[in-house]
Order: structure tokens, then C-alpha cells, then sequence
């Protein structure tokens, strides 16, 4: 079956600048925004863009992952002649197998699968972005401008250009250089991730960076730069819509109190649903004591305390006389009576005791972080956690 | 549970629903903020493994329809059995316009009734609140050995209903018809597990007699018969939704944690198909106190004592009390509402009041403009 376009999502990472937050599951599976997971993001935005046809390659801690996405049906991903497939690390027969190791090598890896499809190209993304993009309208403009590759990039300020994959642009428009992580950048484009490559040509570079054994594999660090040293058309496709990365505590944290704004990302609109396999909860409840300012409130939830500019995921508790402030309850997360949850990510199913203190306020200093609970974790009544603390699943506070 | 199968009747829509039925059934009735009425009884079939499941239908059953699809939110799409929607065939040559009865909709679907290739069968009503057992009430079916067994509320519910009286060997000694209030014996959610042969006699047998009603026109004939009835008393909220203040109460009474549990358990989660994926979102200003919200609503105004499902926008100001607002509704700022239940996609302007009375809640029907 031929196909114009298909799709790869690298969702194999271990995300370890999340720490207790992906100790046991895979980055993309992390939660976020009140009823989503990372992953969903990349997922729907495959399905609203007419690719039915997506690979997920996992590798770490996939088990919770692999359930989730499952047969692909919430987002509609789930056809006859294409549909959402796990690709793990496998074995051939007489070779040891081993674990993809470069973004590269995982779809080197994969090559079989991508060809069962024919694909004319390929789109690469990577689970941990928060963001909505036509990926379409991408493609369109990778085949009117004849390109080998297409680059996604966003316009970043020059501060924060050195943080990101630069592309510089020729007078033609198309990039002329690739730096990465540049100290002077002379751009300011950023790379996103996402690429649209024509699949041939991909296959040729990946095929022939796998004999370098030098390289490591990474598409940012080895295929765009030999693309652009033998010559090839390199697209930028500029985007200029609401896009995040979610890899630290910090940006996974500011990243859901921007969901609080429709203004930088509306999540309500029709036109662009966001998917996501929640269980059936009934409609939240709010009691004679409940208080809640600027706030998103998901299904299943139980609220009798205080919360404000808070995120609280499916089936997230907040007794009566409990405060939740500038935080993220994820799903089944519980906060008993009296305890206070300040600027803090509180894991899946943890309980935060009666009496017991998450995080604090910012006080300008540099030590100051957003306190981080893991998943099924306990805090125990009166327990104080301070500001920046981490605290992974089977500790005891 | 291979050897079970259920019917639920979804062609009822009593005149006493009013506005509320005139684009629907009873059975496809908005219920506590994202279900319909049948979800329930669909889900306590799904809960007790019971995947091959009728759905009779008569009129006005588009909504039904489009609420369950193929079956998939419980299960029910299935290779082999599954869920089938029945609407009417093979009519009764005596038909005429509505279903007169339980006995007159099975007849009219007896072909189906026929085919089924389980021995005993599982009748639940579409329009039924409650979230029944189905695993314990079929345990003790196969345990007594009875013919038929009921299941019964433990507390009587609002309206008319019939009741039967328990003798001293645990089965059934006598029915009592349309009663209303406390009474000797106990309330039926005329919910019923019946073998096959028994059931297909009893219908052949009234369909000959031109009877329609299996209370009032089939049961006699099987207690007459020495028919031996078990019953099977459910612990938890229940009711038959017939009238508008039914409707009201019901969804009002899921206000109550402990009520909203005995519906919602845990271990036997009520399905229904799922629409939107966004969390709800609260403005500086919104107020909302004993409340049952659902997804996908912007609230900015205030809400007490309301069921609200999803798509609300309530805007600032707004001040909303003892009301059902269904999918979709649009409450503009400083607006009032006390006592309405606004179907789906109504729009209040803003500044507009209106109030119905507390016995009698104000039904405002679909796509309203006020």
C-alpha cells in the first residue's frame, strides 16, 4: 500500500531531567494538562493532519506506554489499511539484537517497517512537545519547494537561541547551515524536531551513517549535517503557533499553567480536537466548601478545599480546608484536609496527608524549584517538603 | 455469564417526560452531566459479563442511536453476538401506534427473541436509575432455581409501580398492581431474569390473546401456572424515570456523595460513549458549590446545586441555581437561572431571569434562544 506520508514518533527517551516523574514510565506517557499525556499531542496532531499511519518507537519503560496507546483508537488511528504501531528494539534472526542507539539508528532500525508502507516521505517526531501543527500543510510546502528534508523551526529570541539547533537561511530561503547550540548564533530559527525527509534519500543517508563509526546516530547531529555538507535542498518550515518542550520540571510545570490561557494554546476548539484514552469518570464534583480561581478542573475530580491557578487531572482529590496553589495534581492525586500543595507537580495517585506542606512560593533565590512529588507517593500528615524537592516513588516523608 | 443474554426496552417515552422526550426516548435522557439513562443499564450488563445484548426501540430513536453507536464504550462490538438494536419488525397484525406494553415490544421482535442462543434472559427497562448487580442477581437465579426472578428495590421508589409479596419458601405468593406509596411487599424495577421457553410461551400465549402488558396480562398466567418467582433485593439508589420531577430528583439526588456512590461504584464503573477530551476551566470570579460538573465547560459565573455537562459557558455574573443545564447550553453574563432544565444547546442572553418552581421545575426545550 503506497503512502504519501507517514509517520515516526520517538517516544523512547528516558526523559531523566524528569526524574521521579519518569523513574517507571516513559516520558510521553507522562500526564499533562488535565486529561492528556504528552504523547497525545504529537498523536492527534497525526490524525488532524490526515496521516493515519504512525510508528512509535519505545524503549524505555514502555509497558505503561504500549497500554495507552493501545489499538489507537481514541485518536482515531485505529484503520484498516494503516493505524498506530509499537516498534520496540527487536531481534533478527542470527544477530544479538540490540537497543536503537541514536534517533537515527531507531529508524534505521525500522527501515522494514517504514517500507512495508512506501512511503514517498516521512515525517520524524518526538514525544515531548506540547504543541498543535497541520502537519499537512508542512508536507505541502516540503513538496512545492522540492525538498530533500524539511525542518520545522521557531522563532526564538537570541537569549534563548543558544539553547536550541539554529538553522541559518540562505538568500533562497532554504538553510545554508546547521549549528547546534551555538555560543553566537548567527539565526534565529530553532529546530523543533520534527522533520518531513523524502523517504528515499533518508534511507540512503541512514544507511550510510550507520557505517560511520563515529557517528552517534542522532538525526540533529549526524544526518541534517551530512544532508547539508552533500548538498541537499533543506527546507524550513516556519511555525509560528504555541510550542513547548517538556523536558525539565520546570517546563513541564510551566507548560500546564499556560494551559490555564486559551489565548497561548485553546484546547476547546473543534476544529482541533486533542485525543486522549481516559477512563469513564463521572462529572467533577464541587462541594458547599469549595473555592476554585483560574483553574482547570477534569472529570472525576473532587474538590471541597481551595484551588488556585492549578491543573488538576482526572479523578485529583482536594478535601475540605486544603489549598492547592500555582500546581499540578495528576491523575488520582489526593490532597487530605488542611494540607497545602504550592507550586509543586504532585505525581499520579500520591496523597498528600492532612496538615503536610508541598513546596513554596518563589523567594528570588537561585535554590528555589518547583517541588516534585512522584507517582504513589505519601507524605505523611504534618511532613514538610520544600521548594525544588524531589521525591521519588518508595521514599518515606 | 455465556449463558445470559439481555433486552432492554428503549421505546418508552412517557407523556410525563413532556418536552423532554419529544426529541427522544426515556432510555437516551441526559443523565448526571455526561451519561444517558441507558448507560446504565447497558453498563451493569457489560459489569456482569453479559456482551450479547438486544435494545428494543420503537420511535424517535435517532438520539439512541447515535448515543450508542456500535456498541464499542461497552464491549458490546463484537465479532460474534454482541449488541443489536431492535427496531420494530414483524409486527403484531393488532398494531397500532405506540407499544401498549413490554409483551406487544417483545412480539414484535420475537424473531430476534427466537434466535437467541442463550437459555436465559436478562430484561432490564431503559429508563431504569439504578446500577444493579447483574453477577449476584444471576448467582442467585441459577442458586434457587427459580423460573423467574425479579429484582426488586430495598426503599419504595417515587410513582406507580407494582410490588410482590415474598411467601414462606422465598418465592413470590402474590403481585400487587399499581401501587403507589409503602406497602406490603416490595417494589419491582421490573427488571427480570427469565428463561427462554418460559418467556417465549408466555408471549406466544398473550400474542393469541391480544394482551400486551407483562405485569398486568403475562405474570398471572405464570403464577396461575404454579410459576416460581425468586426475588432479588438490590441495595442502593434506584428509580424509574417516568415524569419530569422523576427526571429532576434523580439527577438532583446525584448531589449527594453517598447516592452519586451507590450509582457510581467503583468496582462496577458506569460507561457511555466519550465525546471531548479537554478539562473544564474556572475564571477569577466562578463560584461553584455542590455541583456536578463535566468536561469541556468554561465557567466564569456562579453555579449551586447544578448538574452541568459538557460545552457549558457560563459567563461572569451569571448566577445559576438548582438546574440541569444539557450539553452544549450558552448562559450569558448577569444572567439568572433558578430551577430550569435547559436542554441541550440553549442560549441564555445575557441579563435574562428565569425561574421555575421548585415541585415543578421549567423544561426549556432544546436549541432554545432566550
Amino acid at each position: 500500500m503506497k503512502k504519501k506520508c507517514i509517520a515516526m514518533l520517538l517516544a523512547g527517551g528516558q526523559g531523566s531531567r524528569l526524574y521521579a516523574l519518569t523513574q517507571n514510565e516513559a516520558k510521553p506517557n507522562v500526564p499533562f494538562g488535565g486529561k492528556y499525556r504528552i504523547i497525545d499531542f504529537p498523536l492527534s496532531n497525526c490524525a488532524n493532519s490526515g496521516i493515519d499511519t504512525v510508528g512509535v518507537l519505545t524503549q524505555y519503560r514502555p509497558r505503561q506506554l504500549n497500554s495507552y496507546i493501545g489499538n489507537g483508537q481514541p485518536w482515531d488511528l485505529d484503520s484498516a489499511d494503516g493505524g498506530v504501531f509499537i516498534l520496540p528494539p527487536y531481534q533478527s534472526a542470527g544477530e544479538k539484537g540490540s537497543w536503537f542507539s541514536g534517533t537515527a539508528n531507531a529508524i534505521y532500525q525500522n527501515i522494514g517497517f517504514i517500507e512495508n508502507y512506501d512511503p514517498e516521505n516521512v515525517l520524524i517526531l518526538s514525544g515531548d512537545h506540547i504543541y498543535k501543527m497541520d502537519y499537512a500543510k508542512m508536507l505541502r510546502e516540503h513538496i512545492e519547494k522540492d525538498a530533500a528534508c524539511t525542518i520545522a523551526v521557531l522563532q526564538v529570541s537570541m537569549e534563548e537561541a543558544t539553547r536550541f539547533g539554529i538553522m541559518n537561511v540562505g538568500e533562497d530561503g532554504y538553510v545554508c547551515e546547521f549549528e547546534e547550540k551555538p555560543k553566537q548564533p548567527k539565526s534565529d530559527l530553532a529546530s523543533m524536531g520534527i522533520y518531513i525527509f523524502n523517504w528515499e534519500k533518508l534511507r540512503a543517508y541512514l544507511t550510510a551513517d550507520e557505517q560511520d563509526p563515529n557517528s552517534s546516530k542522532d538525526f540533529g547531529k549526524n544526518i541534517i549535517p551530512n544532508m547539508l555538507a552533500a548538498g541537499e535542498k533543506l527546507w524550513p518550515y516556519r511555525f509560528d503557533g504555541y510550542w513547548r518542550d517538556v523536558g525539565t520540571i520546570t517546563s513541564l510545570w510551566d507548560a500546564n499553567m499556560d494551559m490555564l490561557s486559551p489565548t497561548l494554546i485553546n484546547l476547546y476548539d473543534p476544529e482541533w480536537p486533542i485525543g486522549a484514552r481516559s477512563p469513564v469518570c463521572p462529572p467533577h464534583f464541587t462541594g458547599e466548601n469549595a473555592e476554585i480561581i483560574h483553574s482547570i478542573v477534569t472529570e472525576g475530580c473532587e474538590v471541597d478545599g481551595h484551588v488556585e491557578n492549578s491543573v488538576l487531572s482526572t479523578a485529583a482529590v482536594v478535601k475540605t480546608g486544603a489549598k492547592v496553589i500555582y500546581s499540578v495534581l495528576m491523575p488520582g492525586a489526593v490532597v487530605e484536609e488542611g494540607a497545602v500543595v504550592e507550586y509543586a507537580i504532585i505525581g499520579e495517585d500520591t496523597v498528600i496527608h492532612s496538615g503536610a506542606h508541598v513546596g513554596m512560593p518563589p523567594d528570588g533565590t537561585d535554590a528555589w524549584g518547583v517541588a516534585t512529588c512522584g507517582p504513589n507517593v505519601e507524605i505523611r500528615s504534618g511532613a514538610q517538603v520544600p521548594a525544588g524537592a524531589m521525591i521519588y516513588t518508595g521514599e518515606e516523608v | 455469564m455465556r449463558d445470559f443474554h439481555g433486552l432492554i426496552f428503549a421505546y418508552n417515552a412517557n407523556p410525563e417526560l413532556r418536552e423532554l422526550v419529544s426529541v427522544r426516548t426515556a432510555a437516551s435522557l441526559p443523565f448526571c452531566g455526561r451519561y444517558r439513562l441507558i448507560d446504565l443499564a447497558l453498563s451493569s450488563m457489560r459489569n456482569a459479563g453479559i456482551l450479547d445484548v438486544g435494545v428494543i426501540m420503537q420511535r424517535d430513536y435517532q438520539s439512541l442511536l447515535d448515543h450508542i453507536g456500535s456498541g464499542k464504550a461497552w464491549d458490546m462490538s463484537r465479532r460474534s453476538g454482541g449488541l443489536r438494536m431492535l427496531p420494530p419488525f414483524g409486527l403484531p397484525e393488532y398494531h397500532t401506534g405506540n407499544y401498549y406494553g413490554t409483551i406487544e415490544a417483545l412480539n414484535s421482535v420475537a424473531a430476534y427473541v427466537r434466535d437467541i442462543p442463550q437459555n436465559h434472559i436478562v430484561l432490564l427497562l431503559g429508563n431504569m436509575c439504578a446500577n444493579v448487580d447483574l453477577t449476584a442477581v444471576m448467582r442467585q437465579h441459577i442458586r434457587s432455581g427459580a423460573d423467574i426472578t425479579a429484582v426488586c428495590a430495598d426503599h419504595t421508589p417515587a410513582g406507580e409501580h407494582h410490588r410482590f409479596v415474598v411467601g414462606e419458601d422465598g418465592f413470590v405468593k402474590n403481585m400487587l398492581l399499581y401501587r403507589k406509596g409503602d406497602g406490603e411487599g416490595l417494589p419491582t424495577l421490573e427488571g427480570y431474569i427469565i428463561h427462554k421457553d418460559i418467556l417465549l410461551d408466555l408471549m406466544d400465549r398473550c400474542k393469541a390473546q391480544r394482551l400486551n402488558n407483562f405485569h398486568r396480562d403475562a405474570l398471572p398466567m405464570f403464577f396461575a401456572e404454579g410459576g416460581k418467582m425468586d426475588v432479588y433485593v438490590h441495595h442502593g439508589y434506584a428509580q424509574i424515570i417516568c415524569t419530569v420531577e422523576d427526571y429532576y430528583r434523580a439527577n438532583m439526588d446525584m448531589l449527594c456523595s453517598d447516592k452519586r456512590r451507590q450509582i457510581f461504584p467503583a468496582d462496577r464503573p458506569v460507561r457511555t460513549k466519550v465525546h471531548e477530551e479537554v478539562s473544564s476551566y474556572y475564571g477569577e470570579n466562578a463560584v461553584s458549590h455542590r455541583s456536578l460538573v463535566a468536561d469541556d465547560c468554561i465557567i466564569r459565573g456562579e453555579l449551586e446545586n447544578c448538574i452541568v455537562f459538557p460545552g457549558a459557558r457560563i459567563e461572569a455574573g451569571a448566577k445559576i441555581k438548582n438546574s440541569i443545564l444539557m450539553r452544549g447550553c450558552q448562559v450569558g453574563e448577569n444572567a439568572q437561572l433558578e430551577n430550569i432544565i435547559a436542554d441541550k444547546h440553549c442560549s441564555f442572553s445575557a441579563g435574562s431571569r428565569l425561574t421555575g418552581s421548585e415541585k415543578l421545575p421549567m423544561v426549556v426545550p432544546k436549541n432554545s434562544q432566550i
